[in-house]
């Protein structure tokens, strides 16, 4: 195992504690305003990175991150072993049995919120490449399904949020509208998945077939036998070990597990750490309490390093179009609210509440920005598309309690 | 909407058990001045005959008896329907393997598939058992209220010590998880609000059910509810479980990726009754 120098081991832990600290500080200063961690931790990484500290102070910002240094391939490390993590916890989230027991409803509600949003997300960077500065023709088809599932994806902690704030959480719209969240991301994922497929890795690219193939046995089996497996070792692990240790050490080390049969394959690390935890999640003898106490321990230490992270690579002000913010952030607004909004009146509700719905699905959170970061990592966009999307990111998740409130109000 | 069980019907299959399972069934027929309508599936033969003749000779109550050949499970369901049956009185074994899971035995089967309600005896016995805890209940069902009135309505007819009344904090984990921007004062209140909630519901409803005489203890479950439900009424040592019957008949998918009810068909911890006043709803 290679070795850090001592004053790179100072330099290390400095700049996650900065990061940390100054993660929480704006998260705190945001709660103030009811509104959600990330979106503190993400100006915390503004603040610290290129766009602000770099442009007024930029030697003090290249003392602090300095790049190519032992340091910054570490922290890359941790970064890496965040997503992969808040993709485990994406995962646990997803509930098969609930959503199978919402029936019909939640799949029609989840197949119209999924389409109408990846459709308007598709079109318009098929057919107006050049706007969103794709040139080459065999990237258009890549990008313009990523920016499709970009539109899709939904950020399931954000609504659980505003559905208890606006005691609705465990009403017969509340769960209509959670599972179905949680049916747009396994596909989303699952989506995404086969576009990083397409993409590879140092070019070696796979065949949609392939990587369709790939992806689809590896959710298969791990939802058939690796499920079934999960839940034989799940009762022995928690009547054998010790409680929480060993439920939580060797949950993340199959999700690590997972994560590198993925990235071994050929499809991402994340996919993997993303159908572990659906496993998990699954599984009957994977307490509640588990639950929380992974999410608890990886939302608040590793959630804010990625987060914060963001900022200090790319720089906000430079990247800032506004003319393409503003087409993403009206195809999010709109792909989301008809196709949802059409999805749970198609389910049985009013106008009202499925206006109401469709603005509680159209929060992108936290997976809007693991997705475009991802992309970004994979040279699948630039950017400014990035900048874009995080902000639409932002903003989706700002906008979608207060507008649920005001709608269900009227 | 009152819970009557105006006609009780028993399949008879002439097994070691059937003789306690008609003295069960007699038992629920006194109680709400019913009817008891017995069928058998299989040839009218005169040894067959002779053996109904002979089991319904040892109780009090004449019930009808009626005759049906061919698929058991397709003919008792069809039974229910034609004789407009409100409570189906069957026994089942506790457990089924893998198999017998995904492919359903007669009991199950009926269990997914019935219109009715339907009270399914473990261990039946001709002497009155005791009912000293019985378990219910009181989510994912539109006909919670029913369940829990026909629980009551059991538990004072059988002197029953406790009900207890399980009610589910739905997605616990992702839900405390959600709620990240808050202090340690707001956690414990929005957990303990959580809880007041289900409590406040569960009392709103026995408002207006009759339950003088029987103890009431009103529990929160969280994780996977029917496999939750199962183990809770296990630990009670429950002899009775009554649960609200699902909006929708069961399909081999609720085997794979299990509905609440599918755990308890899988692993029965306790006699169970399924609440199902459907055909009434629809008259």
């Amino acid at each position: 195992m290679g070795k850090l120098s001592h004053a790179d081991v100072v330099h290390l832990l400095m700049q996650l504690s900065i990061m940390l600290l100054l993660g929480r500080l704006l998260s705190e200063a945001l709660r103030k305003f009811k509104q959600p961690a990330v979106i503190g931790e993400i100006l915390a990484g503004i603040l610290l990175g290129p766009t602000i500290l770099g442009m007024v102070k930029p030697e003090w910002f290249q003392a602090l991150y300095p790049v190519p240094s032992p340091t910054a391939t570490v922290l890359t490390g941790f970064v890496q072993v965040a997503v992969i993590m808040l993709l485990f916890i994406a995962g646990l989230e997803v509930d098969l049995h609930i959503v199978w027991q919402q029936g019909k409803q939640a799949l029609s509600t989840s197949f119209l919120g999924l389409i109408v949003p990846f459709s308007f997300g598709f079109i318009f960077p098929y057919f107006f490449p050049d706007f969103f500065g794709i040139a080459d023709q065999h990237e258009k088809l890549t990008f313009a399904l990523f920016m499709g599932t970009a539109m899709a994806i939904t950020a399931l902690p954000v609504i659980v949020r505003i559905l208890m704030d606006l005691n609705l959480f465990k009403s017969k719209m509340g769960m209509l509208v959670v599972t179905s969240a949680m049916v747009d991301d396994l596909v989303g994922w699952l989506i995404f998945s086969v576009i990083l497929g397409m993409i590879g890795k140092q070019g070696d690219s796979f065949s949609i077939l392939n990587t369709v193939l790939l992806t689809i046995t590896f959710v298969a089996v791990m939802l058939t036998l690796g499920r079934g497996l999960l839940n034989r070792i799940l009762p022995w692990i928690n009547k054998k070990l010790a409680w929480p240790g060993g439920v939580l050490s060797i949950s993340l080390a199959l999700c690590f597990l997972g994560a590198a049969f993925t990235e071994y394959i050929g499809l991402h690390a994340i996919f993997g750490a993303f159908i572990i935890g659906v496993a998990f999640g699954d599984s009957k003898h994977f307490s509640e309490r588990a639950k929380e106490i992974v999410h608890q321990f990886i939302n608040n230490i590793f959630a804010p390093l990625f987060f914060v992270s963001i900022g200090l690579r790319v720089n906000f002000i430079t990247n800032f179009d506004w003319a393409l913010t503003s087409v993403i952030l009206l195809i999010a607004f709109a792909g989301k609210i008809i196709g949802s909004g059409l999805g749970t009146r198609l389910g049985g509700f009013s106008w009202r509440e499925s206006i109401a719905a469709s603005f509680g699905m159209n929060a992108r959170g936290a997976m809007e920005i693991i997705l475009g970061l991802v992309a970004l990592e994979n040279g699948l966009i630039n950017e400014r598309v990035f900048v874009s999307l995080v902000i639409m990111a932002l903003i989706t998740s700002i906008t979608s309690g207060p507008l649920m409130k005001w709608v269900l109000k009227r | 909407m009152k819970v009557q069980f105006k006609r009780i019907g028993l399949a008879v299959a002439f097994s070691p058990t059937s003789q306690a399972l008609l003295t069960e069934a007699c038992r629920w027929t006194s109680l709400h001045r019913a009817e008891l309508v017995l069928v058998h599936v299989g040839p009218r033969t005169p040894a067959a005959e002779e053996q109904m003749r002979q089991l319904v000779g040892t109780v009090s109550i004449t019930p009808t008896i009626l005759w049906r050949e061919g698929n058991p499970v397709k003919e008792i369901l069809g039974f229910c329907k034609s004789e407009n049956i409100d409570l189906l009185v069957a026994g089942a074994l506790k457990k089924e393997n893998l198999l017998q899971n995904y492919i359903g035995t007669v009991a199950r089967k009926i269990m997914r598939k019935a219109d009715c309600s339907i009270l399914m005896i473990q261990n039946p016995s001709v002497e009155s058992k005791l009912v000293q805890n019985i378990v219910v209940n009181a989510e994912d069902s539109p006909f919670v209220e029913q369940a829990i009135e026909v629980a009551c309505a059991i538990g004072e007819w059988r002197k029953t010590q406790w009900i207890h009344i399980t009610r589910e904090l739905k997605l616990l984990g992702l839900a405390l998880a959600a709620n990240e921007q808050c202090t340690e004062d707001e956690y414990h209140e929005s957990m303990q609000g959580m809880v007041r909630e289900e409590v406040d519901e569960v009392e709103k409803m026995l408002g207006h059910i009759p339950h003088q005489h029987v103890k009431i203890n009103i529990k929160m479950l969280s994780g996977k509810s029917g496999f939750e439900l199962a183990l809770f009424a296990e630990r009670k040592k429950a002899d009775l479980l009554v649960v609200g019957a699902p909006e929708r008949r069961f399909s081999l998918l609720d085997r794979i990726f299990p509905h609440d009810l599918e755990y308890i068909f899988a692993n029965m911890p306790c006699d169970l009754l399924v609440v199902n006043p459907k055909k009434k709803k629809h008259g």
